[in-house]
């Protein structure tokens, strides 16, 4: 048995399915591929796969990561194309490798917000003022109750960038097993602190180590 | 490659469960509109993950779409958030295939499976920007079809749409379509078109028949206008082995109800339960041969990856060869990991040897609809399953391992009393008890019964269909007697809606007088009736008052044997004598013989076909 780590996107009309339509979806495309992969053992057999990290709703994702287990050597550029075959073109699939690091090892991913705007420069200005505050609160809605999170810390480390009609920001946030920040949350502060209700694309543009390199 | 509107995108991020509003699924069908003459937007009046789970839209999908000259596409019912967002921002409802706006096609074909969709249906037309009103739509163009059981009494609809498919619509649906091409090349009128088709077997045009009323509000006559045949008979596909089955279908990214492949193995039933309006609308009984099922599973599951099939029909049970047709299937399903399910178990025909075959059913819980409590009133709705059949079953439940119970009922049955009504609760405790005396039971377990009792709805086509509904006050009476009469920890009770079955009862035998009603309904924001979040019973009220209309001469009024219905000049091959016959047989309490042990003379074998032909 071998593992192998399939990189897809997530992006356009399947940006909107949930982290679980997503399990669903590719365990029918693995199924139609005809490709030898491992079953887990029970009542009810079902195609091993494990996700590096679930991306929220909306949030378009570039070089998405899951591990399958194959039960037999298998070419895996032939198999990553067979399984594209399978897929809907929004959700397809961009490589297959062996995986030389544990998803244990993801500390960051990178982010892009497209956020589009009229004056782009004012807003980048504006977002500069409200992360020199020494707190940005913002309310966070969980299972447990809402909580307030400071998110001046994780956004702090941006890149900007301007078009014509966009600001476009790059951001490396944290992302691990055991938690990660949303990038929405910065929309949300910007809209209770700033009172600005924005509309943005959310691309989460790939996985890094701690020292902020690829995950492979 | 997104198909959406560009403006609905950032609407998306607003909504609950965007992935219903967006497309894009593996075998949705996208054609180039160069290519394509006839347009069709299937319109499903609900949500999205409701109409996805519906066989009936994969089959005429598929069947449209395999002639290269017609497209079919998909719309379903905005939720209410998505609907207030396309109405702030002016995007007319739209097609998930192209994203073109419902207005942009040709035909606009809603299929009607429930009375309390039709706000929705207005509701869709009027979120497209389409005339509500077929005689608002003077062009050969904006033609408004539907079909389903509903389209058995569409009278309250009348006026809003220009044709119903009366029956099977594999093939009707084609021909209509059909003509339409040849009209537009003819450069005919809209009315010529309609003229031409409802001289086509299964087609319907209401606006060729005037309708007369008496002064006490019923039917006096309808009057058939320019050639219009006086009966309009539905239309049967005979053999099922031949009738169009898709081989694939749009394969939702997003979770729905019934998500899995569905294939039908039969047509009709065999049973004539005399509440069940199916029972008798899709007469004669017709089965699918073995062979051709396998055919139909395998092609499906091939295509969609799914691994779970469900045997769909309105009795799975009768298919006559069905522990053959199972093991037929599982030469292949249990090297493929596929399961097989059953819509629905009769209690009177469910053996270990069945579950065995079928896996999927989970140890959760199984569901029987015993329909009545006692053995008086199962006669006399004719459902032929005794307490000893319901006993056994359980028994042979708990040997192999279920503890949970889920009964199904129906309270306002004709002639149903109170004592009838708690001894739907006796029966939940027989159950209890037979559990506690079955010495094989699960060890360690309790047992769960959830009794669950439906209101009565009188349908046209049936026995029933002269019975004046219980008022909504007997109703919640003997629903409360329900309630207070059980003590019993291991029963749960439940109960739904007086209202809405008021409501659905209305409709079901409704005239064309209730068109403005329906429009008052929609002008109040009155959808989703069938929706607890969105069901507002007063402004119904209030919307009936304002039109001058007692809904309770449509739902609670017994009808005598000779009134002429809204529905009579609609044929479905069930003979008014032979209803007649049943409905006195019912208040007799005598069973009937279904139609495998004896032929009853219902009239259905007027369309030569299926069990009808066969010797008993």
């Amino acid at each position: 048995m071998k593992n192998v780590r399939v990189w897809f996107q997530k992006i356009g009309t399947v940006k909107y399915i949930s982290h679980l339509d997503l399990t669903r979806c590719m365990a029918r495309a693995l199924k139609l591929s005809r490709l030898p992969v491992w079953y887990t053992e029970g009542f009810n057999p079902r195609i091993y796969m494990s996700f590096a990290m679930p991306l929220s709703l909306g949030v378009s994702g570039e070089r998405e990561c899951m591990d399958v287990r194959f039960m037999e050597d298998a070419d895996l550029t032939e198999a990553a194309s067979r399984l594209r075959t399978y897929l809907p073109e929004d959700l397809s699939i961009l490589e297959m490798t062996e995986p030389l690091m544990t998803f244990e090892s993801i500390a960051f991913a990178e982010y892009e917000f497209r956020i589009e705007a009229e004056e782009p420069s004012q807003l980048a200005e504006t977002i500069d003022r409200l992360l020199s505050s020494d707190s940005v609160l913002v309310k966070k809605h969980s299972k447990k109750g809402d909580r307030e999170v400071d998110i001046k810390p994780s956004f702090s480390n941006m890149k900007k960038s301007i078009t014509e009609e966009a600001l476009v920001l790059q951001v490396p946030l944290p992302c691990t097993l055991e938690g990660s920040v949303n990038p929405n949350l910065l929309l949300e502060a910007l809209k209770s602190h700033c009172g600005l209700d924005l509309y943005a694309q959310i691309i989460r543009k790939r996985l890094l180590t701690k020292d902020f390199s690829d995950i492979r | 490659m997104d198909m959406y509107p560009k403006e609905v995108e950032r609407l998306l991020q607003k909504v609950q469960k965007p992935g219903r509003y967006v497309g894009g699924e593996t075998k949705s069908v996208v054609k180039d509109k160069k290519d394509v003459d006839v347009r069709f937007a299937f319109c499903f009046p609900d949500l999205y993950e409701i109409g996805m789970s519906h066989l009936g839209i994969k089959i005429l999908y598929g069947a449209m779409n395999e002639i290269p000259y017609f497209w079919c596409e998909r719309v379903f019912a905005p939720w209410v958030d998505m609907e207030a967002q396309l109405r702030e921002n002016n995007i007319p409802l739209y097609a998930l295939e192209s994203g073109d706006a419902v207005k942009d096609f040709d035909f606009i074909g809603f299929t009607l499976q429930y009375e309390l969709s039709y706000t929705n249906v207005l509701n869709m037309l009027r979120l497209a920007g389409i005339p509500l009103r077929s005689a608002d739509r003077t062009e050969l163009f904006h033609i408004v079809v539907g079909g389903g059981p509903c389209a058995c009494n569409p009278e309250p609809l009348a006026d809003f749409f220009d044709i119903f498919f009366l029956g099977d619509g594999e093939e009707v649906d084609i021909e209509v379509m059909e003509l339409y091409r040849q009209c537009k090349k003819e450069g005919r009128d809209k009315h010529n078109f309609l003229l031409r088709a409802a001289q086509i077997e299964g087609v319907y045009v209401p606006s060729l028949y005037d309708v007369e009323y008496n002064p006490d509000g019923t039917v006096k006559a309808y009057f058939p206008k320019e050639g219009a045949p006086a009966k309009v008979r539905k239309r049967v596909v005979n053999d099922m082995d031949s009738a169009y089955f898709p081989e694939s279908f749009p394969v939702p990214l997003i979770d729905i109800v019934h998500d899995r492949v569905s294939v039908e193995v039969l047509r009709g039933c065999i049973r004539g339960c005399r509440f069940c309006q199916a029972g008798f609308l899709y007469r004669p009984f017709r089965e699918r041969s073995i062979e051709t099922i396998d055919k139909h599973c395998r092609a499906m599951c091939a295509s969609t990856g799914y691994d779970e099939i469900s045997l769909s029909s309105l009795s799975t049970n009768d298919y006559g060869r069905l522990n053959e047709l199972l093991d037929y299937l599982h030469r292949w399903t249990e090297t493929e990991k596929v399961s097989l399910s059953l819509p629905s178990l009769r209690v009177d025909n469910f053996s270990p040897e069945l579950m065995k075959r079928v896996n999927s059913v989970r140890k959760s819980g199984l569901t029987f609809a015993p329909e009545a409590g006692s053995q008086r009133l199962r006669d006399v709705i004719n459902k032929n399953v005794t307490e000893e059949e319901l006993l056994r079953t359980v028994n042979v439940a708990f040997t192999e391992g279920w503890t949970r119970i889920k009964l199904y009922f129906m309270i306002g049955l004709p002639t149903e009393t109170m004592e009838d009504v708690l001894e739907i609760v006796e029966l939940g405790k027989k159950v209890v008890d037979a559990f506690y005396r079955n010495k094989e039971k699960p060890k360690g377990k309790g047992v769960e019964v959830s009794l669950s009792a439906a209101a009565f709805v009188p349908k046209p086509f049936t026995p029933f269909q002269w019975f004046g509904q219980d008022t909504m006050e007997t109703l919640q009476e003997k629903q409360r007697g329900l309630k207070s009469g059980n003590h019993s920890k291991r029963v749960n009770v439940s109960y739904h809606g007086a209202q809405t079955s008021f409501l659905e009862a209305v409709f079901a035998r409704g005239d064309r007088r209730l068109g403005g009603v329906l429009e008052n309904a929609l002008n109040r924001g009155l959808h989703f009736d069938g929706w607890d979040e969105c069901f507002d019973f007063d402004s119904w009220m209030e919307s009936f008052a304002v039109c001058g209309v007692d809904p309770a001469f449509y739902a609670t009024r017994t009808r005598a044997f000779d009134e002429i219905f809204p529905w009579d000049h609609l044929d479905y091959g069930i003979s008014k004598e032979f209803l007649q016959e049943e409905c006195r047989r019912a208040y007799e309490a005598q069973t009937t013989p279904n139609c495998r042990e004896a032929c009853s003379g219902c009239g259905a074998a007027c369309f030569k076909g299926g069990l009808c032909l066969e010797k008993r």
